[in-house]
């Protein structure tokens, strides 16, 4: 009997070890959806260039407060910085859902191949 | 009535409270159907949590392992976005986690009303959230939390590279709440349309009222995924807000 244990203690271990994996993928993440993506995807960029915009509208208007005529300028750079950001944003969100779906920790991993 | 989709959407006083609560600089602030939604969400979420790890026995029980659940998904999400150091957050993000959930969830309920469809509530928390990260941000590393609008780069791209990033970080706050109201409002004004279909059908008489059925069946559906939006928007926002998070403790120093 008392030769058995280890034996006994070591299955134990591996079935435990067995449950805890099957619980850690049942109570993490769940699966993003394809129009959870798609939808991400949307915002970042309609949302850059929006903010993009306004930046720019309200920076010729500040200007123009102060006497100084740029009306359009500010506002065509900042649209355009703003559709930059807006595929920084996307790349961003699909290295995140990458991260994600592969399951490991995200985020260092994410920020190392974005960076470089 | 059934042909109006929007009306769903409708922040009223309500009517056993027809009189405002009191005035703050002229407004009249009215206790609305959407402070009641809010008031029952958070009181819904408490007294669960309380019941269920009342008994706080060794083996849980349904309630119990239900809360404790919700306690792990959100504890193993912060660690695997931000590491140990971001459970300090824990509180912040498990409230918001479950506030958000709840406010989906009973949205789905016939006849209520869906707080998070409404922008001035998402965006009040993604301010929250936006606002919870430069402050950190700030504390963890003073003036060197700048930082994270300068990207590893020749000097000559920071020209372009650092406004590109200062956008970027602005449109969070509006991305985050944008999403979350965004899917809401549609999800729960497709469940209005096709239920307005159901009516006009189901009245039309002869044939077309057997037709009925067909919008009803999909109706059924679109409930089922609108079920899995509210879980995945709820998660997506606590998720997001984790990154976010992640980049105040930690900036660039993972390199």
């Amino acid at each position: 009997m008392s030769a058995q244990d280890p034996q006994n203690l070591r299955e134990l271990g591996e079935r435990l070890d067995e449950a805890q994996r099957k619980r850690a993928v049942r109570t993490t993440r769940p699966p993003p959806t394809q129009m959870g993506i798609a939808f991400r995807f949307a915002t970042e960029l309609v949302v850059a260039l929006l903010v993009g915009g306004a930046l720019g509208w309200g920076l010729d208007w500040a200007a123009g407060h102060f006497g100084v005529r740029t009306k359009p300028v500010f506002l065509i750079v900042f649209f355009v910085a703003g559709a930059a950001a807006g595929i920084r944003n996307v790349m961003r969100a699909a290295n995140e859902i990458n991260a994600e779906v592969a399951g490991s920790p995200p985020a260092p991993a994410v920020r190392d191949d974005e960076e470089n | 009535m059934a042909m109006q989709p929007m009306e769903q959407f409708q922040v009223k006083p309500l009517a056993v409270l027809e009189h405002p609560l009191f005035r703050i600089a002229g407004h009249d602030i009215y206790f609305t159907n959407q402070s009641l939604l809010m008031v029952i969400v958070a009181l819904a979420a408490s007294a669960f949590l309380t019941l269920a790890m009342g008994g706080r026995r060794l083996v849980p029980g349904r309630a119990q392992s239900m809360a404790e659940m919700s306690y792990e998904f959100v504890a193993n999400m912060i660690n695997s976005a931000t590491g140990e150091d971001g459970l300090v957050f824990f509180p912040f993000v498990f409230t918001l986690f479950i506030f958000v959930l709840l406010c989906n969830f009973f949205g789905m309920i016939p006849g209520s009303f869906t707080v998070t469809s409404q922008i001035a509530v998402t965006f009040a928390l993604a301010a929250l959230v936006i606002l919870t990260v430069i402050v950190t941000g700030f504390a963890r590393h003073g003036i060197g939390f700048l930082m994270l609008f300068v990207p590893k780069a020749p000097w000559y791209l920071l020209i372009l590279l650092v406004p590109i990033e200062v956008i970027s970080f602005l449109t969070r706050p509006i991305s985050l709440s944008v999403r979350l109201f965004a899917n809401m409002l549609a999800g729960h004004t497709m469940l209005a349309v096709f239920g307005g279909f159901v009516v006009l059908l189901g009245s039309a008489g002869g044939v077309l009222s057997a037709l009925s059925v067909a919008p009803m069946a999909l109706i059924v559906a679109i409930m089922l995924l609108e079920l899995l939006v509210a879980f995945l928007q709820a998660y997506v926002f606590a998720i997001l807000t984790c990154i976010y998070l992640n980049e105040a403790l930690h900036l660039h120093d993972h390199h």
